[in-house]
């Protein structure tokens, strides 16, 4: 499929399709099945959730799919990686870089200071990712204008901060900016807002879904938090132990879960659970 | 009513740092005037955001800081007043678990070696019976079998199991209280419930009482007594039911900010823009530290700071002006 063909793609396509993804990791002499065997799609502007607890492989499922593997020896890393209709697993560097760098996909992280450049000012670092070999003059004007997208009134001031200057929240404004100067189809975001106090979450949850829309982008948020996923994610992947336990669209997970596992961690994150019942 | 073990009065923290513009000194209220009873066997949370001052009246309660105002008194005795035998008689009565495991647990000490330094250095155990011991404690918090743990090394263990040596090296002094920092934030959902349910058995056992420091409400709910809300170095509302019946604006507004697993709740996806008129008031010289952020903000409220007054007829203390008018409102009679 060419890229002018998916330029317009209709509402049951695919942007991303994952067919039967292994990635095993080779850890001093033990195999470890990190994802062992998932299916996954995310269609056109569509928000898509993965639940799981540490170790689920839920991250490791996204960094594959990205290619941004970590640095450890890997036993096995295959299946059917596409991304409108191409290989990810077979393109080349310059081909993956060229679909990163323009109406590809994104990627923001849970700690956003430990993405940022501490020596730089942010202005600069969200225009080194609009022009990234460093061509040409830094475009302050659309520096500003996706700064504004993020919800900063006052883009200039922060265009102008270092990254310690900034709080948490606004930290992960600014990684949103960068992620978005590329236009991508598709973002992903590993624990967006784990690191943030609630009140800044909801703040910085909002924005991401109003980009979400704005820009018909694709988001998949991996999360611990189901109320992440009730509050955004049309659809849902529950993984455990480096498997798909359940998927299924958002209210229906919620409403009639079908594994029990998922039912657990709806209970559990509804505090339904009340632990002083126990207490004298 | 239970007799207070621990209490606060006035007590203030202030920290000194470089200013960001120049050498002049900027000093930080980290904790501002708190006074707060613990009673004894009792589950307080202290809930709030990052920077309100939570874990630095955590540190004051462990005698970690020495508070720059005011006194904190156990059991009638003010902290600051204790000499060397005593000082090291309170902190074996008020242990400390706190929120990351791994680095609070030596990565150079075995399980056994961990708990046997804490128990040889308060001499609660004859040397022979140390192994018998240790093994006691390690069921008591749910490792089992204990033998299993006893050689391992905290990288060998998961989050959970870390968590668990920690609070076994806490309760293993059979102390009065325990304060935990954060104990969950750095655990997955389910393992946080067994650590609340941990929590709640050694409560009913040992009829020893919890601080828990938390920025998580929905947790607090399921386990505290009493709960207080800390905003900018005060605490602005404390009571039994706050969660069903928040008073303060704060309050509400971190219990609003929840998310909760309701997919038909739609407050992201077709948010309701609330009503919050960014006040022209100023508090420059001493007004209420939440009236920039406050709904509800009147004259009164930039010009005088609220003290924690007592809601008539329940057990709840809240610092704001409006108190009356907005616990009326909410409660339709």
């Amino acid at each position: 499929m060419t890229a002018s063909q998916s330029r317009r793609p209709g509402l049951t396509e695919r942007l991303l399709d994952v067919h039967n993804l292994k990635v095993h990791f080779q850890v001093s002499d033990r195999t470890i099945r990190a994802v062992d065997g998932v299916d996954f799609h995310v269609r056109p502007a569509e928000c898509v959730g993965i639940v799981g607890e540490s170790g689920s492989g839920k991250s490791t499922l996204v960094r594959a799919v990205s290619r941004l593997m970590p640095n450890l020896r890997i036993n096995e890393l295959s299946g059917d990686l596409r991304f409108e209709g191409r290989h990810i697993l077979e393109m080349s560097e310059r081909d993956l870089r060229a679909l990163r760098r323009s109406h590809g996909f994104s990627m923001i992280f849970q700690d956003p200071l430990g993405y940022l450049n501490p020596t730089h000012r942010v202005g600069r670092q969200i225009a080194e990712a609009l022009s990234p070999q460093g061509k040409g003059r830094p475009d302050g004007q659309r520096v500003h204008s996706l700064l504004q997208e993020v919800g900063f009134s006052d883009p200039k001031s922060v265009a102008h901060s270092f990254p310690h200057e900034l709080s948490g929240g606004m930290r992960q404004r600014v990684m949103i900016a960068i992620a978005l100067a590329s236009d991508p189809k598709l973002l992903f975001a590993d624990e967006p807002t784990t690191a943030l106090d609630a009140t800044v979450q909801l703040q910085v949850l909002q924005t991401l879904y109003r980009i979400h829309k704005e820009r018909n982008m694709a988001v998949v948020i991996i999360t611990h938090d189901l109320g992440v996923v009730a509050e955004l994610c049309d659809r849902v992947y529950v993984m455990q132990t480096g498997k798909v336990v359940e998927t299924a669209d958002t209210v229906d997970l919620f409403e009639r879960p079908k594994h029990s596992y998922s039912a657990r961690l709806i209970e559990l994150s509804a505090h339904r659970v009340d632990f002083r019942s126990a207490a004298p | 009513m239970k007799p207070q073990i621990l209490s606060l009065e006035g007590v203030s923290q202030i920290y000194a740092s470089r200013g960001s513009k120049g050498w002049r000194r900027e000093y930080v209220h980290a904790v501002d005037g708190v006074d707060l009873d613990i009673r004894e066997g009792e589950t307080l949370a202290i809930v709030g955001e990052s920077g309100s001052g939570k874990s630095t009246l955590a540190k004051m309660l462990l005698m970690l800081n020495n508070p720059t105002k005011g006194n904190v008194t156990y059991r009638g005795t003010r902290l600051k007043s204790l000499g060397a035998v005593e000082r090291s008689q309170y902190r074996r009565q008020v242990q400390a678990v706190f929120q990351d495991p791994a680095s609070s647990l030596n990565p150079r000490m075995t399980v056994e070696q961990t708990l046997s330094h804490v128990a040889n250095r308060h001499n609660i155990v004859a040397k022979a019976d140390l192994g018998r011991f240790l093994k006691e404690q390690l069921a008591a918090v749910g490792l089992n079998p204990p033998e299993q743990y006893l050689g391992r090394y905290p990288h060998q263990l998961s989050g959970g199991q870390q968590q668990r040596i920690a609070i076994a090296r806490a309760i293993m002094l059979k102390p009065k209280i325990i304060i935990a920092d954060e104990p969950l934030s750095s655990l997955d959902v389910s393992v946080q419930a067994q650590i609340l349910q941990l929590l709640s058995e050694l409560r009913k056992t040992t009829n020893v009482g919890f601080v828990i420091i938390s920025h998580d409400l929905g947790a607090m709910q399921s386990i505290a007594d009493r709960t207080a809300v800390m905003y900018k170095g005060r605490v602005v509302e404390i009571g039994r039911a706050i969660y069903q019946s928040p008073v303060h604006p704060y309050t509400r507004l971190l219990l609003d900010a929840r998310l909760l697993p309701n997919p038909r709740g739609n407050r992201i996806r077709s948010p309701v823009p609330k009503q919050v008129t960014p006040t022209a008031l100023s508090a420059s010289t001493g007004g209420c530290r939440f009236l920039q952020r406050c709904p509800y903000a009147i004259e009164v409220c930039a010009a005088v700071d609220p003290q924690l007054q007592t809601m008539d007829g329940e057990a709840t203390q809240v610092a704001c002006h409006r108190a009356k008018e907005l616990s009326a409102a909410l409660t339709p009679a």
